[in-house]
């Protein structure tokens, strides 16, 4: 039982702190669309960081402008700095909905020329809080 | 006009085109319109989160209304990016364009690309103010772009672009 517990808080300490309700509500999301939904993968959430699109006109991936490493700052085209994409970092990250479905919408307009699915959403948030 | 009365009269013409520019230190005319009012005032904090985390926050001095009008309809494909916000930011944003860009008469120019909306870089104006930059300097690390006025004028996001504080990175 001890072991149970200390199991857990090693988990909940080693994820960097994301708004869970943000992932509640993409679960939701993501069971409405398809009712086989299997849960979210932070394998799949860090592919999705890294694939590459030309859809835009010219290849990008989200990793282009927020850096190989989340950890890193990224920079737009415009040159401006952006602050690092993981929570472990920036501890503002993912926690305020509004904020997190706005760059969504953006950003994966930007790179895939789509909306990104509340399965991806939460596939790349699940991955995005273990990045230390 | 009468002998007396000339050099009174071309004295008063000389002091109101001399005060005439007196807003900005540029002292050429004839050279076409040239922005009015660059300083940035009150400016509603969506203005600022909305369209500064990109790119620096230009001063909407530096482009006509009617400019600012075409950027903001046509915000889902901003230069090739989405910049699109929701209708309450949106409206707010619109407002503080039009109301902070009202003073000037700058000529709507058209941008080079087809497509897009005016770009500040390519007006008559900007251009002409550049025209001792090298090429080789835009393409520099430490500047980037056109686009990054802060590189060069650290006082650019207040609408602080004299001469005399411009510092070209190496």
């Amino acid at each position: 039982m001890k072991c149970f517990i200390v199991m857990g808080l090693l988990l909940s300490a080693s994820l960097a702190q994301a708004n869970p309700a943000l992932l509640k509500d993409y679960e939701q999301q993501a069971r409405q669309a398809n009712p086989a939904f299997a849960g979210f993968a932070a394998e799949r959430g860090k592919a999705l960081y890294f694939r590459e699109s030309s859809a835009s006109g010219k290849p990008m991936q989200c990793a282009t402008c927020h850096s190989s490493d989340p950890r890193q700052p990224g920079k737009t085209p415009a040159f401006r700095p952006i602050e690092p994409l993981a929570p472990a970092v920036t501890p503002t990250r993912f926690t305020d909905s509004k904020k997190v479905e706005k760059w969504f919408r953006r950003n994966c307009d930007d790179v895939l020329k789509r909306e990104c699915t509340a399965q991806e959403k939460g596939d790349f948030i699940s991955w995005i809080v273990t990045v230390k | 006009m009468t002998w007396t009365r000339a050099p009174i009269f071309l004295l008063a013409m000389t002091l109101c085109s001399s005060l005439a520019y007196a807003d900005d230190d540029d002292h050429h005319h004839g050279y076409g319109k040239r922005p009015k009012q660059l300083s940035v005032g009150q400016a509603p904090a969506v203005w600022k989160t909305e369209c500064a985390s990109c790119h620096m926050a230009y001063p909407p001095g530096l482009l006509p209304a009617a400019a600012w009008q075409q950027q903001m309809d046509t915000l889902k494909s901003h230069y090739g990016s989405n910049a699109t916000l929701d209708k309450k930011d949106e409206q707010a944003i619109r407002t503080f364009l039009a109301a902070a860009s009202a003073v000037n008469r700058l000529p709507l120019e058209p941008s080079r690309k087809a497509g897009e909306p005016p770009r500040i870089t390519t007006t008559t104006w900007f251009v002409r103010k550049h025209d001792e930059v090298r090429a080789e300097v835009w393409r520099r690390q430490s500047v980037g772009s056109a686009a990054n006025c802060l590189a060069c004028h650290s006082g650019a996001e207040k609408g602080d672009f004299d001469e005399d504080r411009v510092k070209i990175p190496r």
